[in-house]
C-alpha cells in the first residue's frame, strides 16, 4: 500500500550567520512533512544555495553540523525519520557555541 | 621554573621564591598550582590550631593568589592571555574561591618576572602592588581608594607606563565587601565569581599593576612550533572558533538554549523567555556592535565593543555583555530592554560586581517582592518587579555601594533569601548562583552544578557542549542516563585547561590529547593524553578535599528545590525535573567517592599526599 504524503505548513526559524546570508529571520513553507521537501520548499524563497548550507545531498541527511530542532528538540536525538506535522517549529543553528 | 612572589599585607614583606618543578609536574600551574599551595596553607593552620572552617573569607588568614601557568604568555600557545586567581574561602559561598580571567594581565604578570603572586594578611590602610621588570613594591593607594574601575586602570596604567603594563583592580564593591564583588583587570575583563574581589577589597589591596618583557621559556622550540601551527590552523578551520564565536560572541546562544527550552526566565519559573530574541546575540551584533576585541594571544576574539547610541541608558563604549551576563541581567530579571541590560553590564565592569551572581540576586528579590516578602520600608522606593529596567540599573549601583536596599543584595541571593524566609528561591548551589542553563532542559550541566567545588559553575564541567551544541558529539539534553561520565571527564579537563591556564573555548577546537603535546612541547615533560587527564582528576580531588574540609559534603552537591521537584511548566523539556539522584549515584562512583568525599584509596591512587 502506498503512503500518501500530505502537505503540511511548517515556520522554518534561520540563526547567526544563516540569518545574516539569507537576511531572513522566518519563514513559513508548505511541504510533504519531509525534512528534505521542507528545505527544497525553503530554497525556493531563499535561493538554491540554501539547500547546500544545511543539506548533505551525498549522505542524504541534513548536514551534520548544522543544528537542526524540530519544537526545540535537536533532530539528532530523535528516533526514526523525521515527519513534520503541521504548525511545527524548525529551527535552524549554524554550528555555533559560547558560555 | 620561574618564580613566586609571596607578598605579606600585615607585615608588608615581599619574598621571593622558585617555582618548584616537584609541584608543577603534579598540579601543572595555574588553578592546580593554586590548589596545592591552598591545601598546604589549610595543613598549616590546623596545625597551628586553627580549623578550616573557622577562617573568615574577609578576614587577615584568608589567602589570594593570583596564577599563571605553563602556557600563559607563550606566543603560539592558541589562546593563552588569561589568568586563574583563588582564595581560600569565598565570602559568598564559604567554600573555595576560584576565578578566571582574560585580556592581559595574565601573560604580563608573566612577562614582569613572576608565575604568581601568592598575598597573605592585611593591610591596615589602601595599597597597590606594582611588580615592573621583576621589582615588586607595595605603594600607598588612598588616592585610589574610592575610584571606580576604569579611573583605578588608567591612573595606573598612565603612572607605571612602559610596554606589556597591565592592571587588576577592584571598584567601589570590593571595597565595600559585596560579596559578590569581582577582580577587574584591562577595565572589562573579570576574574568575576566568587567574590574575590571583597576579598581583596578586606585585605585594602586596591589594585596590582605588573609591567615587563620577560621572554617566557619554551623547551623544545621547534616541537613546539610545529604543534602550535596545527592547533592554531584547527581553531581557525573550526566553525565554532573560526566563524561563531568571531561573529557573534558568546551572547549567540541566547537564541539556541532558549529554543531548547533551557534559558532560565523569571528567577527560573520557566525556561522559556518569550523576549529572547530581543536580548539575543543577532541583535545585539545589529543594534549594538562596535568592534571585536581579542584577550592576548588569542585567534578567537569573542569580545564585543558595544554602545548604546541614546536614550536613558546610554553608553557611549562598553564591552559585552557576554551570554551569562545578557541571561542574568535580562533574562533571569525578566528585562527585555537590551539598551538596560548592556547599561547594567557596564556598572558591573565600573563597580567591579559579577554579573551572574548581581542578576540572579535581583531576580530573586523580584520573585520576594512580587510574592509580598520585603517590607516597602527596606525597599526604599526601589520598584523590584519582573522586567522593570531602571530598577535592575539602580540596583547594580545600590549594591556596589550598600545604599538603601543595595545592602541586602550585596550579600548575594542566599542570604537575601534566607533574611526575607524563603530559601529555596535562591537559584544558588553551595551559595553560588547558577548560570544560563535549567538543568531541567539540560541535565548534565546540572549534575555538574550540583557536584562543581565552587558551587554552582557552568565551566567547572561544560556539558552543554555536547548535549546541547553536539560537540565533540551530540548526546541528547533531556536524558540523564550516561551524563555521570562526561560530567567527570569535562571538569577533569577543565581542570587541565584552568591549570594551563588556557582559555576554556579552544576547546571547541582543541582535544586533550593536542593539550598534552602543547604542554610537552612548552615544558619538555613527556605528558600522554591520559597523563594529563590524571592531573586534572587530581586537581578536582584536592580541591574536594579543600571544601570537605569547610564542611561541604555530599549533602550539599544539590540543586535548588524548584529544580528537582517543579517540572518545566512549557516548552521541549515541559514536565521535566532533574533526576539528580540518580545521576549524582553514577557520578560517585566514577569519582571513587563516598557522599561527596574522596575515598583513601582515591587519594593513593592520585598519588595525593594529605
Amino acid at each position: 500500500m502506498e503512503t500518501t504524503l500530505t502537505t503540511v505548513s511548517v515556520k522554518i526559524l534561520l540563526f547567526a550567520t544563516l540569518r545574516s546570508k539569507y537576511k531572513t529571520r522566518e519563514l513559513t513553507v508548505a511541504c510533504n512533512g519531509t525534512l528534505l521537501s521542507m528545505i527544497e520548499s525553503a530554497a525556493k524563497l531563499l535561493g538554491p544555495e540554501f539547500i547546500d548550507d544545511v543539506y548533505d545531498r551525498k549522505k542524504g541527511k541534513a548536514r551534520n553540523d548544522m543544528i537542526i530542532m524540530v519544537n526545540g528538540r535537536n533532530i539528532k536525538d530523535l528516533e526514526g525519520e523525521i515527519t513534520l506535522k503541521d504548525n511545527d517549529v524548525v529551527a535552524i543553528f549554524p554550528p555555533l557555541a559560547g558560555g | 621554573m620561574g618564580k613566586i612572589l609571596r607578598v605579606n599585607l600585615t607585615a608588608k614583606s615581599l619574598n621571593v621564591e622558585k617555582t618548584s618543578e616537584d609541584v608543577a609536574r603534579k598540579y601543572l600551574g595555574g588553578k592546580g598550582y593554586a590548589v596545592y599551595l591552598i591545601y598546604r596553607y589549610l595543613r598549616e593552620y590546623e596545625k597551628a590550631g586553627t580549623s578550616p572552617k573557622d577562617i573568615d573569607a574577609l578576614g587577615p588568614k584568608n589567602v589570594l593568589i593570583f596564577a599563571t601557568g605553563p602556557g600563559t604568555g607563550v606566543p603560539g600557545f592558541p589562546s593563552s592571555g588569561r589568568y586563574h586567581v583563588m582564595a581560600l574561602r569565598s565570602p559568598l559561598t564559604g567554600s573555595i574561591g576560584s576565578a578566571n580571567s582574560g585580556g592581559e594581565f595574565g601573560p604580563f604578570l608573566k612577562f614582569s618576572g613572576f608565575d604568581m603572586i601568592v598575598v597573605e594578611g592585611a593591610s591596615e590602610t589602601p595599597v597597590y602592588l606594582a611588580i615592573v621588570d621583576g621589582e615588586a613594591e607595595l605603594r600607598d593607594a588612598s588616592s585610589l581608594w574610592g575610584k571606580n574601575v576604569f579611573d583605578t586602570c588608567r591612573m595606573l596604567m598612565d603612572k607605571v607606563g612602559g610596554k606589556n603594563t597591565s592592571v587588576a583592580c577592584i571598584g567601589p564593591a570590593g571595597e565595600n565587601l559585596a560579596y559578590m564583588a569581582c577582580i577587574m583587570n584591562d577595565d572589562h575583563r573579570a576574574a568575576g565569581r566568587t567574590g574575590l574581589g571583597a576579598v581583596m577589597g578586606s585585605k585594602k589591596l586596591k589594585a596590582i599593576v605588573v609591567s615587563g618583557d620577560e621572554k617566557v621559556p619554551v623547551a623544545e622550540r621547534e616541537r613546539f612550533s610545529e604543534v602550535s601551527k596545527r592547533c592554531l590552523d584547527a581553531m581557525k578551520n573550526n566553525p565554532v572558533t573560526g566563524v561563531g564565536l568571531p561573529t557573534y560572541g558568546t551572547a549567540i546562544l541566547i537564541n539556541i538554549i532558549n529554543t531548547a527550552g533551557g534559558l532560565p526566565y523569571k528567577n527560573w519559573q520557566t525556561g522559556v523567555n518569550p523576549d529572547a530574541e530581543k536580548i539575543s546575540g543577532e541583535t545585539l551584533a545589529e543594534t549594538y556592535l562596535i568592534s571585536r576585541r581579542s584577550c592576548w594571544g588569542c585567534p578567537i576574539g569573542c569580545g564585543r565593543v558595544t554602545s548604546v547610541k541614546s536614550g536613558p541608558f546610554q553608553v557611549l563604549a562598553s564591552e559585552g555583555p557576554e551570554y551569562e551576563s545578557i541571561w542574568a541581567l535580562g533574562s533571569s530579571t525578566a528585562v527585555k530592554d537590551l539598551d538596560a541590560v548592556v547599561k547594567a553590564n557596564h556598572y558591573c565592569d565600573e563597580f567591579g560586581l559579577d554579573p551572574i551572581s548581581m542578576g540572579s540576586t535581583i531576580a530573586a528579590a523580584m520573585e520576594l517582592n512580587e510574592k509580598g516578602c520585603i517590607p516597602t520600608e527596606d525597599l526604599q522606593g526601589l520598584d523590584l518587579r519582573f522586567g522593570n529596567s531602571a530598577a535592575l540599573v539602580e540596583a547594580v549601583w545600590r549594591t556596589a555601594y550598600k545604599a538603601g536596599f543595595g545592602k541586602y543584595l550585596a550579600l548575594g541571593s542566599k542570604k537575601l533569601c534566607e533574611i526575607y524566609g524563603h530559601p529555596e528561591l535562591s537559584m544558588s548551589v553551595k551559595g553560588l548562583e547558577m548560570p544560563a542553563y535549567d538543568p531541567r532542559a539540560i541535565k548534565g550541566i546540572g549534575l555538574n552544578y550540583a557536584t562543581a567545588n565552587r558551587g554552582g559553575c557552568h565551566v567547572t564541567g561544560y556539558t552543554v557542549s555536547p548535549e546541547v551544541l553536539g560537540i565533540p558529539e551530540k548526546i541528547d539534553p533531556i536524558k540523564a542516563e550516561g551524563k555521570a561520565k562526561w560530567v567527570k571527564i569535562f571538569q577533569d579537563f577543565t581542570c587541565v585547561v584552568n591549570s594551563t591556564v588556557n582559555c576554556l573555548f579552544t576547546t571547541f577546537a582543541l582535544g586533550a590529547k593536542d593539550y598534552a603535546e602543547l604542554l610537552s612541547a612548552v615544558t619538555g615533560w613527556k605528558l600522554t593524553e591520559d597523563e594529563i587527564l590524571k592531573i586534572g582528576e587530581r586537581i578536582y580531588n584536592l580541591e574536594r578535599v579543600i571544601i570537605n574540609k569547610y564542611g561541604f559534603d555530599g549533602k550539599d552537591d544539590t540543586l535548588p528545590k524548584r529544580l528537582l521537584e517543579e517540572p518545566m511548566p512549557e516548552g521541549p523539556a515541559k514536565g521535566q525535573v532533574t533526576e539528580l539522584e540518580e545521576m549524582k549515584g553514577e557520578y560517585y562512583k566514577l569519582r571513587g567517592w563516598v557522599n561527596g568525599v574522596p575515598t583513601k584509596e582515591k587519594l593513593a591512587e592520585l598519588e595525593i599526599e594529605l
